[in-house]
């Protein structure tokens, strides 16, 4: 609806002033206390007045903390998230769409759950599996009495252990398994002709070839905009990187931006330093939207010419 | 011949259908029992109305679709266990189904990439089909880019590109508007009689059947009904559903009582001599009734449709209704009844249990329609 009346004109602009006031404001409050001395800061509180201490809070950041190896861990599980995800989305749809398996709407309806029951409602039951993902196993061997069996004729239960809590694939695989990419493929496949798949059958390729040559190529916009959206939500994770990694050396530097505020009371934090910190990590995720706009449009329209 | 007609020639290979069955469960038998042989190099028309089959058929010759039972024989060697790429089988498909992000080339040429051949001889083969198809100018254009006949040509030219023994359509001039519609016809028949591949044309469209075919396969419920010449299943159905499926506007059926001498309308009306006694079912085309004063069959005019080049009456006879098509300029009084002549060589009976033609009906020194002996 597009109304052409003066005063909701005003009305939307002083709105719309409001809006980038909210969302600016304490940008520009990161920004203007990173460049100020920590003298400043105590003596001033947060600084509404930039100065010029910007890149010596920053190399502070770069060299007294270790964020800079967290970053690198943040990116680690990001971009790892994002091929992981965008691989196994591709995969499934793929199958989903394109061949005739039993209950596939049952599979589709379980993948899509997914989505209703996000990591932070599950955070709990994941952690204790990420501390031992043969978990889920001992537990069915012992619930269908098997391990009793097993004890009988070999002497012990089976109990098998391994963690992977605070190393990178703990913390990226509970990011992956996630139902939102495989929607945005099924429906991008089921926007193409039917007869495409056959055509290429006709022409000789098989599943693969179609895979590589005729699907991924059509893909690609929905592809890399799958691949930023879900760079960027791995980049700002917070609640499952806290708790899948324990050493500051295996965290992500968003927790470790976090961890910068000290935990003795009465010492006031280094917040230039601290929102220094902020800008660094903020960078790589406003760099990606900066050059890649064009793919997150077209990842949240969902939908291609 | 010139050296783009010998270029692209297939070896045309015979198709054979041996008790060929489709079912995709115990309830939905698409086609119950199909026997048929195409002979190499025919143009051949499967010709029916949605639903029966005739799609499902060609996709289990192409190999897309698996067989429930029997055999298929390519060139004398079963394929019904092959994957499509080793059957020999080229497809053209009804929404082109181009690949939108390769070029036309690219299009043309993907089979020939797949299969291994070098990007040399691949070259030389694009540029042969697009000067015979009249796509040189568009080789480097996506599909995107193209007209519908465009986009049809190029399908075209990746499914002969590969010099396939058999050619296999799939309503592929069905989205195209009615003056590219025949364009288009007018160069498969050409690119038929220059590439000789044995070609099966799925369609329901009775022009391009009766047009492009050398025998037409019409199909009903995923039976034959006929498999004959266009003109032998014109001028003799071998059932009433081919009698009403071909010709526009279709055949006539009226019921018809023998009474040992003549075959009588319901209100008495005799309209032929026959011997026979019975029910049966009487088909006379539109364009074999004439309007004539005096004469004997009277019906009441009830609607006329002007369409230049002949005129269409909707009349009703002892209850029935009843097409016939004048020529121009015919002196007809909407308001008055008609009065009739059929033509009577052009006569035709259907059983009325079976629906199937009963041949030598009238005329005993006509001979049977070769149709209708093959299929008794």
């Amino acid at each position: 609806m597009v109304e052409n009346a003066r005063s909701i004109n005003i009305a939307a602009s002083i709105l719309l002033i409001i809006g980038i006031v909210y969302i600016v404001g304490p940008l520009y409050l990161t920004l203007s206390t990173a460049s100020q001395s920590y003298e400043y800061m105590l003596r001033n509180g947060l600084a509404w007045v930039p100065g010029g201490e910007l890149f010596a809070n920053m190399g502070k950041v770069i060299n007294d903390t270790r964020i800079p190896i967290q970053m690198l861990n943040s990116m680690i599980v990001a971009f790892s998230n994002a091929l992981a995800t965008c691989a196994l989305s591709f995969l499934s749809a793929y199958a989903i769409v394109y061949f005739r398996i039993r209950w596939a709407g049952v599979v589709f309806a379980l993948i899509l759950a997914t989505i209703m029951l996000p990591l932070d409602i599950r955070v709990i039951t994941t952690y204790q599996v990420a501390s031992n993902i043969f978990s889920p196993l001992n537990a069915v061997l012992d619930v269908t009495g098997l391990n009793d069996l097993i004890a009988n004729a070999f002497g012990a239960p089976v109990h098998l252990e391994l963690s992977v809590l605070n190393t990178h694939f703990g913390l990226i695989a509970p990011l992956v398994a996630h139902g939102t990419g495989t929607f945005l493929f099924r429906q991008f496949f089921l926007t193409l002709p039917k007869d495409l798949f056959k055509a290429a059958r006709m022409d000789g390729a098989g599943p693969i070839r179609f895979l590589f040559d005729i699907l991924l190529p059509l893909a690609r916009t929905s592809v890399a905009s799958l691949f930023v959206l879900t760079f960027l939500s791995g980049w700002t994770q917070y609640l499952w990187p806290l708790v899948g990694a324990s050493t500051p050396d295996m965290q992500t530097a968003v927790v470790g931006l976090a961890r910068l505020v000290p935990d003795a009371d009465g010492q006031v934090p280094d917040f230039p330093m601290i929102m220094a910190g902020a800008v660094l990590v903020s960078l790589v995720p406003l760099s990606m939207i900066a050059l890649l706009q064009r793919f997150l449009v077209q990842g949240l329209v969902l939908s291609e010419k | 011949m010139t050296a783009i007609d010998t270029a692209i020639r297939a070896a045309a290979a015979d198709i054979e259908l041996i008790g060929v069955t489709k079912a995709y469960d115990a309830k939905t038998v698409v086609i119950p029992q199909l026997d048929v042989a195409l002979r190499p190099g025919e143009f051949t028309v499967v010709l029916g109305p949605s639903g029966c089959g005739k799609s499902t058929l060609l996709q289990m010759i192409a190999g897309l679709e698996r067989v429930s039972g029997g055999k298929i024989l390519i060139g004398g060697r079963e394929v019904q266990n092959l994957e499509p790429k080793h059957r020999g089988c080229a497809m053209v498909f009804q929404n082109y189904a181009l690949y939108p992000h390769m070029t036309v080339a690219e299009n043309m040429a993907y089979s020939l990439k797949v299969a291994g051949v070098s990007k040399a001889e691949r070259a030389e083969r694009v540029a042969t089909v697009a000067k015979m198809l009249g796509l040189a100018d568009f080789l480097a254009r996506k599909p995107g880019q193209l007209s519908g006949g465009q986009r049809q040509r190029v399908a075209i030219g990746r499914a002969i590109i590969r010099e396939p023994g058999v050619l296999l359509f799939d309503e592929p001039l069905s989205n195209l508007d009615a003056q590219l519609r025949h364009d288009m016809r007018v160069e498969l028949a050409d690119l038929h009689r220059r590439i000789g591949a044995t070609s099966v044309f799925v369609t329901h469209d009775q022009v391009e059947a009766m047009t492009l075919a050398d025998r037409i396969l019409i199909l009903n419920k995923g039976h034959i009904e006929q498999f004959d010449t266009p003109k032998a299943i014109y001028h003799h159905p071998a059932s009433i559903f081919v009698a009403k499926f071909i010709g526009s506007p279709p055949m006539n059926i009226l019921a018809v009582t023998g009474d040992g001498s003549a075959l009588r309308l319901a209100d008495g009306q005799v309209v032929a001599n026959f011997a026979g006694k019975g029910s049966f079912q009487l088909g006379i085309r539109p364009e074999d009734i004439t309007v004539k004063a005096g004469g004997p069959i009277k019906a009441q005019i009830r609607y006329r449709e002007d369409l230049g080049s002949h005129e269409i009456l909707e009349a009703d006879i002892a209850g029935q209704p009843l097409r016939i098509a004048t020529p121009f300029g015919a002196e007809i009084d909407p308001t008055s009844t008609l009065s009739l002549s059929f033509s009577q060589a052009r006569l035709h009976l259907f059983d009325n249990g079976t629906s199937r033609a009963i041949s030598n009906a009238f005329d005993q020194t006509k001979s049977a329609p070769a149709s209708v002996k093959e299929y008794q």
